[in-house]
């Protein structure tokens, strides 16, 4: 099944994409986390209608696209997951508010606008999250939450289970592949075999789940786990990086820098 | 199905964090850990195992269409609705994290929306009480399905009630739940039997592997419950008390989004809101005027913003260009 | 005699009541031996090895590692002496890098980080992988990652090696490459395989088992060239030998 392919590819491509050696890869991982959530509760923040501050907010995704050498076109596989769901509810707005808006002359439906700012707020924070995670590796994420005082048995299920899908997600290919070899022309599992190509899958990982934890058992574990070989530093341009873009989200969601920049060459060619 | 964080405002996904934050608080006190060591990898390979298996399409007979596994209550049949909460967590960490699948802001509502009603819900409320006077095929497959459905329905109700809250449709609340419910009516089915299906493998394989099988009740046991429908009701407090709050300080924040088109007042609105409270008569009558007539600039609103947006695009490009050009020559010397 | 050696005597065990898995077993095992421990499919090979390190201890008779007997209270003690390199290394490798795993035990034993660090490097080194270090588990080969798996028990400095189906799944350049390094351990070590041309490969000694019973213990050279006591348990000659 292509599906279980492409899973595996994303996960191999985010991964390399973390571990590579760029500026932004490195500034320190709590503060990617705390500006990302910033600057996604800043973009969900916006009123309903208001298309052009919430535009503003295209300079996060711009820049850090740029600073960290990503490939905007690779980012726009993931918008498909979200996008539809987002888009079905928006694109109801138009028909429902009938409230129209005189923009420059021009009536402008108010649903047709709430429709544009719920697709760029779906495009952006999805974006965002891409930002963060092509830049930073699951492990590193993990010590922010670390730093949260998120509990350790959590960060430790999180991890093991980090490790095991594509362990699992192999398994499930070459299962679904034996299985369509041997039944031509079937879009998915038969009724007749649901629990038993299933259940034989289950039962793997249960045992697979023992071994793991005899393994344990055997290497001294006693119910903590550590990680992380080093402490991450904080250093002066984290702060920095955090400081500005923390102001720059908060200006450009407190004022409408875009318009009032507009309005001033406009003023200016007056 | 998954939140999208363009779905929800940010009052919305902070009230259902804290709902999932305490219910994973409790689940982590209930799992005891200490006790039993051999849970940590457990949940972990679980959780890859129910990853993994939702990649799977199963062909639902007689229609054409495909369904797949309900994660939450097949989990929480074998690990119990609190190790199973914890396993579904991690589930969704790693799809919000790795696929964008739902959000980060999100994730709060969709823990809520398909962990917490699959494992306490499934699990405490249907699962338990059916099996508590021991565990039979039938009970099985009327056990997956009944808690896929319900949970389901709870998940689709709940989905609603944050993208209503939220103000982002325009969709009557009760045209909405009529959309959502009965599609779910129908997943939750198809699910069910899935699970039934899988949950009735391991009965005939492994029996002693699904909780509640020969299980002794435990004195918390009986508590259980309780615990479950007052985390519940707090819950709906809150989450009503956050509801009611919102929508009544801003009633749409469409009046100063407006403004700022079309350009009279821009952040002295904040008061102007407090005023405009209620008052979406009187507003939707200021409509008309809030159009741009030309009379005061040669330049419309709408082209001040394309051109503001042009030179601030261009900016933020250009310094990010010369961000570079210093770090690559810094590296060169 | 020094003071690592093993010390098996009479030791029965079944899973479930009437089907016994092992019927007294006894042998003795002493520092240095290299023991290879053949046998068909299911004659109880890795349920032994799991024995000696405490997995299962609702056993009859004795089992004592340094003279210390394998019980629940003592588990932690001998756990810390012997080192299992498990047949699935995905089930051995839970961490996501190299550097996670191997650090994982001497972290549990509470050595100060920058020891850990030492006993990594060390492990690497003696495995051959030190290019491995800050890999992902999962990017890795079936090669690399048994090397891998050995690794992390190296870095818990163990005085006993116990090993199942070490060779499985490995390509004949891995394969190599695991025999030589086998071959420089100077620990006890136990390897439990059907591949006999590994076990005349790193084995002085070879105890053949058959329906849960040690059938034969002897030198890896007497034994492994026994067609007929081979094939009388289910196996074969090795390899090398049926060339001849």
């Amino acid at each position: 099944m292509s599906k279980i392919n492409n899973a595996i590819y994303e996960i191999h491509a985010i991964d390399a994409l973390a571990s590579k050696d760029r500026w932004v890869n490195r500034i320190h991982p709590l503060v990617k986390l705390i500006i990302t959530v910033v600057y996604i509760l800043a973009v969900v923040s916006f009123p309903k209608y208001d298309v052009i501050g919430l535009a503003g907010m295209v300079i996060y995704p711009i820049a850090v696209f740029m600073l960290s050498e990503l490939s905007f076109w690779d980012s726009l596989r993931r918008l498909r997951v979200v996008l539809p769901f987002v888009c079905l509810i928006g694109i109801l707005n138009p028909l429902l508010d009938k409230n129209t808006v005189l923009i420059a002359g021009t009536e402008i439906s108010a649903g047709v606008l709430s429709m544009i700012t719920l697709i760029i707020k779906g495009i952006f924070s999805v974006l965002a999250s891409y930002l963060l995670i092509a830049t930073t590796s699951i492990e590193k994420l993990c010590y922010a939450l670390r730093l949260l005082h998120i509990p350790k048995v959590m960060i430790t299920q999180f991890l093991l289970t980090y490790r095991y899908i594509t362990v699992l997600l192999e398994e499930v290919n070459r299962i679904t592949q034996a299985y369509s070899l041997r039944a031509p022309g079937q879009k998915g599992v038969q009724f007749k075999v649901w629990g038993s190509l299933t259940g034989q899958l289950l039962l793997r990982s249960m045992d697979r789940a023992n071994n793991v934890y005899e393994n344990m058992l055997l290497r001294g574990y006693q119910g903590d786990f550590m990680h992380m070989r080093e402490r991450i530093a904080f250093r002066w341009h984290d702060m920095i990086y955090f400081l500005f873009w923390a102001s720059m989200i908060l200006l450009f969601r407190m004022y409408p820098v875009m318009w009032i920049i507009g309005n001033l060459i406009g003023g200016m060619l007056a | 199905m998954h939140m999208a964080d363009a779905l929800v405002a940010p009052a919305v996904a902070g009230t259902l964090y804290i709902c999932s934050t305490t219910a994973a608080a409790y689940s982590i006190k209930q799992v005891r850990l200490d006790t039993d060591t051999k849970k940590v990898p457990v949940m972990g390979v679980m959780g890859a195992f129910v990853f993994a298996a939702q990649m799977i399409n199963f062909t639902v007979p007689g229609t054409g269409s495909s369904g797949h596994l309900c994660g939450g209550m097949l989990l929480s049949a074998l690990l119990g609705p609190y190790a199973g909460f914890m396993a579904m967590i991690g589930v969704l960490f790693v799809q919000c994290l790795l696929f964008g699948d739902g959000g980060l802001l999100a994730l709060g509502c969709n823990i809520w929306n398909m962990a917490f009603y699959g494992c306490f819900i499934g699990a405490l409320l249907i699962w338990k009480p059916m099996m508590r006077s021991g565990v039979s095929k039938t009970k099985i497959t009327a056990a997956s399905i009944i808690g896929c459905v319900l949970t389901l329905q709870l998940g689709a109700f709940s989905v609603a009630v944050e993208t209503f809250v939220s103000g982002i449709t325009e969709l009557p609340f009760v045209t909405f739940i009529a959309a959502m419910l009965p599609i779910h009516l129908a997943i939750g089915f198809v699910e069910g039997l899935i699970t039934a299906a899988v949950l009735l493998f391991v009965y005939e394989a492994r029996p002693e592997l699904l909780f509640c099988h020969c299980e002794t009740e435990r004195k918390d046991g009986r508590f259980s419950f309780k615990n479950t429908l007052v985390i519940l009701a707090a819950t709906s407090v809150l989450i009503g008390g956050v509801l009611s709050l919102t929508a009544s300080s801003y009633p749409d924040g469409l009046e100063w989004s407006i403004e700022r088109l079309t350009g009279t007042t821009q952040l002295e609105a904040t008061g102007e809101i407090q005023k405009a409270a209620g008052s979406v008569q009187e507003f939707t009558s200021l409509l008309p005027d809030y159009g741009f007539k030309g009379s005061e600039s040669e330049l419309g609103t709408a082209f001040s913003g394309i051109v503001g947006g042009l030179v601030v695009v261009i900016v933020c490009v250009g310094i990010c260009y010369i961000f570079k050009f210093f770090r690559k020559k810094k590296r060169h010397e | 005699m020094s003071h690592i050696h093993i010390d098996v005597e009479d030791v029965t065990f079944a899973y479930e009541k009437e089907k016994e898995i092992l019927t007294q077993i006894s042998f003795h095992a002493a520092e240095s031996d290299a023991i290879g421990l053949i046998g068909a499919n299911g004659v109880g090979k890795s349920t032994l090895l799991k024995l000696l390190v405490g997995l299962y201890t609702d056993f009859d008779g004795s089992i004592r590692i340094e003279d210390i007997p394998v019980q629940k209270s003592t588990l932690p003690h001998i756990r810390s002496k012997i080192g299992y390199v498990f047949q699935d290394s995905d089930s051995q490798l839970f961490m996501n890098t190299v550097y996670e795993d191997i650090a994982f035990a001497p972290r549990n034993y509470g050595l100060p980080e920058s020891e850990v660090a030492r006993r990594v490097e060390q492990a690497l080194r003696l495995t051959g992988i030190e290019h491995l270090k800050d890999k992902q588990i999962y990017k890795m080969s079936g090669g690399e990652k048994k090397l891998v798996s050995i690794a992390t028990i190296l870095s818990m400095i163990p005085d006993i090696i116990l090993m199942d189906e070490p060779s499985i799944a490995l390509d004949p350049k891995n394969r190599r490459n695991l025999i030589h390094i086998l071959n420089s351990f100077d620990h006890l070590k136990i390897i439990a395989s059907h591949d006999l041309d590994l076990i005349l490969d790193t084995c002085g000694r070879t105890i053949l088992m058959q329906g849960g019973r040690i059938v034969c213990d002897g030198p890896t050279k007497d034994i492994l060239t026994n067609k007929e006591l081979l094939e009388s348990n289910g196996l074969e000659l090795p390899f090398c030998l049926q060339r001849r």
